[in-house]
């Protein structure tokens, strides 16, 4: 197969992307161009930006790192994990990616946070651990690359979905709070995947669990989701001003990705939020509204944007 | 139409509505999608690159299935796109009336004499096949409360 693009043009996005005076939606799209192109030279481009002072777009970063999947990045997430200067929200990301990306030799750099002070950054280790025993174990890999088959989306998840159907079971599992992160979640994607009105709605009583990171994932996957049921809901979250910044940051996205008027509408009003992460993750919601309600075919443009 | 041919077709008469739900990614080329409100085969398909929560839009083109005319749109990969039920049953050709009304009959046996002589090449072909004494077997496709004979092609069979 031939090259998608070559050493130039990802040198040219991977500019855009590192490029401080540019639009940061602009810099989103670039950086998710970075992401589908994959490869060395793209790896290369989106590690150079983790000096940025936007700590939501590092976050991005590590995301989209953890996303390609690509061992290459295991050494620049290891350190990002490590670095108490980095952002919770950051380290987090950094932590998960490494997650799933799936090597064995990002244990013990995990295991050593599964306690870490900020309590996001040890939840998310405890779950990237978990994830990878699974996939050292052949039997409980097989159950992972199932419920990757019953994604709907194109996301690597932190942890498998449950094979369990019924929406009242599963909404019993997620919303129990005894139960361990990495079980409440498998019931999480069980029923995005589900993804009907009462799916949605179980989803959406998450976002008042106490765990902070469990919160946040509710509001992604709510995003992935795109259902007009849970609006109220993610409003209300975003409009807390004391919610975790996590949480009311992935909660503007979730309404971006959503896209109806009354998503707009909120996040034309906290695009002025005083909260840098979330002022910005309205800025980003914005454009990803936009983009959903607009004939425009490709969201990663980077490339077709080049001069 | 030989691009029809490699198309599955709902047997039998369905009585209930004219179209169904399916998503977006489980739609193929060859099959059948409603484009701007008309049933359409889909001749081209495209995903777009995903971007934070993992959507694709897919791009479709489609061929109007009842007037040949070329119709496109963009979706949700995860949204529900509307699918027609389409139906195709063959005729035998047995008269033309003066008004342009073709006389036809399936192999039960029954007559129907409701549908026109399509416009355009299609609709000479058939007179002038059936003038030269050829036997005709006349496709009529039917979605969507529309019919109207698609394609046509000697019964060689008959003939013999």
């Amino acid at each position: 197969m031939p090259a998608l693009a070559t050493d130039n043009q990802i040198e040219a996005v991977s500019k855009v992307l590192n490029d401080t005076s540019r639009p940061l939606k602009e810099r989103f799209r670039a950086l998710f161009t970075l992401r589908n192109l994959g490869g060395p030279k793209a790896v290369e481009g989106i590690s150079s930006c983790f000096t940025d002072s936007s700590a939501l777009l590092k976050h991005e970063l590590a995301y989209c790192l953890g996303q390609m999947q690509d061992p290459s990045a295991i050494p620049v997430l290891t350190s990002v994990l490590k670095d108490v200067q980095q952002e919770p929200m950051v380290r987090h990301e950094a932590g998960e990616a490494l997650g799933a990306i799936g090597s064995a030799d990002s244990l013990p750099v995990l295991q050593e946070h599964c306690q870490d002070k900020v309590v996001e950054v040890a939840e998310t280790c405890q779950l990237a651990v978990q994830r990878i025993n699974w996939l050292l174990d052949e039997k409980k890999k097989c159950e992972i690359d199932s419920a990757y088959q019953q994604n709907p989306y194109c996301s690597v998840d932190p942890t498998p979905s449950t094979s369990i159907k019924e929406t009242e079971e599963l909404k019993t599992i997620l919303l129990d709070e005894s139960l361990p992160l990495f079980e409440r979640y498998r019931a999480m994607f069980a029923l995005r995947n589900k993804g009907d009105v009462e799916s949605v709605k179980a989803l959406a009583e998450g976002l008042k669990c106490n765990s902070a990171l469990f919160r946040h994932e509710i509001a992604y996957v709510l995003g992935q989701v795109q259902s007009p049921a849970c609006i109220q809901q993610l409003i209300q979250r975003l409009e807390l001003a004391d919610e975790n910044e996590m949480v009311r940051h992935e909660c503007a996205e979730a309404l971006g990705s959503i896209a109806q008027d009354e998503c707009r509408e909120i996040l034309q009003k906290y695009a002025e939020d005083s909260a840098r992460v979330v002022k910005e993750s309205c800025e980003v919601a914005l454009d990803m509204c936009e983009y959903e309600n607009s004939p425009e075919f490709q969201y990663a443009n980077g490339l077709t944007n080049l001069d | 139409m030989a691009e029809l041919e490699d198309t599955q077709f709902e047997s039998g008469d369905s009585g209930a509505s004219a179209t169904f739900p399916m998503q977006c990614s489980a739609l193929r080329k060859n099959g059948f999608v409603m484009l701007k409100s008309r049933p359409c085969k889909i001749v081209e398909m495209s995903t777009s690159k995903t971007g934070k929560h993992g959507h694709a839009k897919v791009h479709m083109v489609g061929i109007d299935i009842f007037n040949g005319k070329k119709l496109e749109d963009i979706c949700p990969s995860t949204h529900n796109m509307d699918v027609p039920v389409v139906k195709r049953e063959d005729f035998t050709l047995i008269d033309i009336s003066g008004d342009g009304y073709l006389s036809m009959m399936n192999d039960n046996g029954d007559l129907r004499e409701d549908l026109k002589v399509p416009d355009g090449d299609l609709g000479n072909q058939i007179r002038t096949d059936f003038e030269n004494g050829r036997e005709l077997l006349c496709t009529v496709l039917k979605a969507c409360g529309e019919e109207c004979v698609i394609a046509v092609k000697a019964n060689t069979a008959a003939e013999k």
